[in-house]
């Protein structure tokens, strides 16, 4: 044995090495366990973070087993290519045997096969073998499934097997990890994730790439027309909503209000709602009617800016109490006419009237403070994503295939005995789950020796 | 709320059960275990009622969701998975020893809940997901699994030790035979297995449609992964090498360690470490 394994020329014994099932047992413990570190490990930190935690020894050693980004450092990409060639080969070598017995059943119960197997039974008949050949044919077909029949003269065998599907679910589930693998592949190098934060009113056409200074052209535009939040009665968010248009060549192309868990895809680049704030500061709202109640319209003053009100003068909003002595919010407006010193005064919120006392020739009122919102997107392209799904879907249905369905056999011999009579011998097998399969070669027993009584 | 009361109704049951198919291992008694059989059952339809009452009630607060949102709420969902599986598995082995090693999981599990905020909360908007549903039913139900297996591991590896020395005296001897144990230990990770392996796919579905990545690497992704991996170890070691006994169920073992730190450690343990985590 042990010479016999010396004197394989050096290319067996690389291929042995890489289709061995000990290799794939300690690939996947060592992959566990490698894992761990980096959920012990916060990964993707900055480098200041680290320091403080710990040593400098430690951190240039970590730094440079690159224990900060594990996931994506060479060694751990070595051990997941190291799996995906085992995986391959492994799959490769037994394919081709498995597709042969699959193909070319053994449809003859034999002597040696008749010896491994552990369901058996055997009796006589009176008749011939054509007749007995029929029958059986039939009560196999009612019982179990329909047989191919072997006539071989002197003895007839039949054959009839139900489940072989589940030969190949490990190899669809072999093969799904591979397409899994080619998604996340296709899905690196031809997509790419990025962060976005739009004000309420505005519109980006890039988006800056996580992990990265680059930012990333997106052939249109995305605005963000509103964002709106909804509170539980606690104050804690329910759900919060961006209404999004995507433009494209100056028109607006589709249109969608997105929350977190639906988002808005355009030309395969997916907008997901992830964050929102407060874009600027707050902005007061002040209403403008004249003297005679005609309304004017309404200002939006930042604080500390000039607004320009035409035939009147420079208006500017430069302090807001929440609640000025005792009489609720109020805003504190400054306005500078030409060639008169500056009149500064403060607007109620709740007395909307009170500014006609100062018997100006325009009157204010103050309608509170808006804050405008941005929206924080999460922005990806990732055109491996649905092959990533189909991996997922072979994954579920080879995993179905290989545990909960077995491939079952079932062998009839017919020959003529010393006496004159007809020798049967009914066996059977089954790939897994022999308790089930023992059950149910009773009653094919029962079923079989039933025929033509 | 009614639905408390229930859970703590059914942590009394868990325990009482727990105690019977105990001393009924002890004292050796088929009455006593078939008495703990039926407490194990009104336990499942008391706590059934429980999630229904409190799915019910959270309607009843307007922020009607599926009662699997929380750590409160996934130890009892977890409590009343292992509880169904046991009674499956006591059906079709026809044994109730079993119930001495995985009863008690369940009565744990529901103590420990207890002690946390069994309060119903409203759901932040990332919960909100259909996915969410299909992602903690499938992976709860994988980890019954594993929690029976690990159940039928220790039984296995307290009665190889015992068969070794030719002594089938004491409460051990009760045990099933270690043929049957082995096999226990193998088919509940059939089961375990599929169901963890929907539960990361319905995960990385709904983080995709969340937040448009599939897979980040975070430690509760990762942790799952590394319980597949284990069980996938036990699979093939089993099926192509032979490991049967003694190191299968040492394996199923460390793979149900790895669950309970993918289930609880993460957020108990590494949330110290990490700003993330929490309930
Ligand atoms: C985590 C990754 C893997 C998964 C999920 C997986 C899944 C499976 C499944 C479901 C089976 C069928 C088990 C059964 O019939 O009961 C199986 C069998 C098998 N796997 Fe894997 N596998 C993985 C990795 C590997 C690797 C890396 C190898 C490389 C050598 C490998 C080699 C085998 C072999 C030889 C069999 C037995 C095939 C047979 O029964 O003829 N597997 N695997």
């Amino acid at each position: 044995m042990a010479d016999e394994k010396r004197t394989l020329p050096p290319i067996d014994r690389v291929w042995n090495f890489f289709i061995s099932v000990k290799l794939a047992i300690i690939t996947l413990i060592i992959l566990s366990v490698t894992s761990i570190i980096g959920t012990i490990i916060e990964q993707n930190q900055p480098p200041e973070k680290y320091h403080q935690i710990y040593e400098d020894w430690a951190f240039a050693l970590m730094d440079r087993l690159t224990l900060f980004d594990m996931y994506h450092s060479w060694w751990f990409l070595l051990l997941l290519v190291l799996f995906t060639v085992n995986l391959s080969c492994c799959t490769l070598d037994r394919f081709p045997k498995m597709w042969k017995v699959v193909r070319n059943p053994r449809t003859k119960l034999d002597e040696n096969l008749e010896k491994t197997l552990s369901l058996a039974d055997r009796w006589k008949k009176k008749g011939t073998l054509q007749d007995w050949t029929a029958k059986y044919s039939a009560a196999l077909s009612s019982s179990f499934a329909k047989p191919m029949v072997t006539d071989e003269g002197n003895e007839v065998h039949l054959y009839a097997e139900t489940g072989v599907a589940s030969r190949f679910g490990v190899y669809v589930t072999h093969l799904s990890i591979i397409i899994i693998f080619i998604g996340a592949i296709l899905g690196n190098v031809f997509g790419f994730k990025g962060f976005v934060n739009i004000p309420e009113g505005e519109a980006v056409a890039e988006v800056p790439v996580r992990g990265g200074d680059q930012t990333q052209d997106l052939g249109f535009s995305i605005r963000c027309n509103a964002f709106s939040l909804e509170t539980y009665p606690s104050g804690q968010p329910k759900a919060y909503k961006s209404d999004l248009s995507v433009i494209e060549g100056g028109r607006e192309v589709l249109r969608k209000t997105i929350v977190v868990n639906d988002p808005l895809q355009y030309k395969g680049i997916w907008f997901y709602q992830s964050s929102y704030g407060q874009a600027g500061g707050a902005t007061a709202q002040v209403a403008v009617a004249r003297k005679d109640g005609t309304p004017m319209g309404s200002l939006a003053l930042a604080a500390n800016e000039d607004v320009r009100v035409d035939g009147y003068g420079i208006v500017r909003g430069v302090n807001y109490d929440q609640d000025l002595q005792g009489n609720g919010p109020a805003l504190q407006v400054v306005v500078e006419k030409p060639g008169q010193p500056a009149a500064s005064f403060w607007l109620y919120q709740g007395r909307p009237d009170l500014d006609r006392q100062r018997n100006d020739s325009l009157v204010f009122s103050f309608g509170g403070l808006a804050s405008k919102m941005y929206t924080g997107l999460q922005v990806a392209k990732d055109p491996g994503v649905n092959i990533v799904w189909l991996g997922c879907a072979l994954m579920t249905i080879g995993i179905i295939m290989a545990f909960f369905l077995s491939h079952q056999r079932v062998w009839v011999r017919l020959s003529p005995a010393q006496d004159g009579r007809v020798e049967v011998v009914l066996a059977g097998s089954a790939s897994r789950n022999r308790l089930a399969f023992e059950k149910r070669f009773e009653k094919i027993q029962t079923g079989v020796k039933a025929a033509g009584q | 709320m009614s639905n408390v009361i229930l859970f703590n109704l059914t942590t009394v049951l868990f325990g009482v059960a727990s105690a019977l198919y105990l001393v009924a291992l002890y004292a050796n008694n088929e009455k006593i275990s078939a008495f703990g059989s039926w407490v194990c059952i009104l336990a499942a339809v008391v706590s059934t009622a429980a999630l229904g009452v409190r799915w019910y009630e959270s309607y009843q607060m307007g922020i009607g969701r599926i009662p699997v949102t929380n750590l409160y709420e996934s130890l009892v969902f977890f409590a009343w998975s292992v509880n169904l599986f046991y009674l499956v598995v006591e059906k079709k082995y026809g044994s109730r020893t079993f119930g001495a090693f995985v009863m008690p999981i369940a009565f744990a599990t529901m103590l420990f809940a207890v002690y946390n905020d069994s309060s119903i909360q409203p759901l932040v908007p990332a919960l909100q997901s259909y996915w969410l549903h299909a992602h903690v039913i499938t992976c709860f139900v994988g980890y019954a699994g594993f929690a029976v297996s690990a159940g039928a591991a220790v039984m296995y590896l307290l009665k190889a030790r015992q068969e070794a020395s030719h002594v089938s005296e004491g409460v051990v001897g009760l045990l099933p035979a270690c043929k049957t144990l082995d096999d226990l230990v193998y088919r509940t990770i059939i089961w375990g297995f599929p169901f963890l392996t929907a539960g990361i796919i319905t995960g990385a579905a709904w983080a995709n449609y969340a937040w448009g990545t599939y897979w980040s690497w975070d430690p509760k992704e990762t942790w799952s992964l590394i319980v597949w991996l284990v069980y996938a170890a036990f699979l093939h070691a089993r099926i192509t090498r032979g490991w049967h006994g003694k190191r299968a169920a040492v394996l199923s073992i460390a793979g149900f360690l790895a669950t309970v730190m993918c289930y609880l450690g993460v957020n108990l343990v590494l949330s110290g470490l990490h700003s993330y985590g929490g309930g």
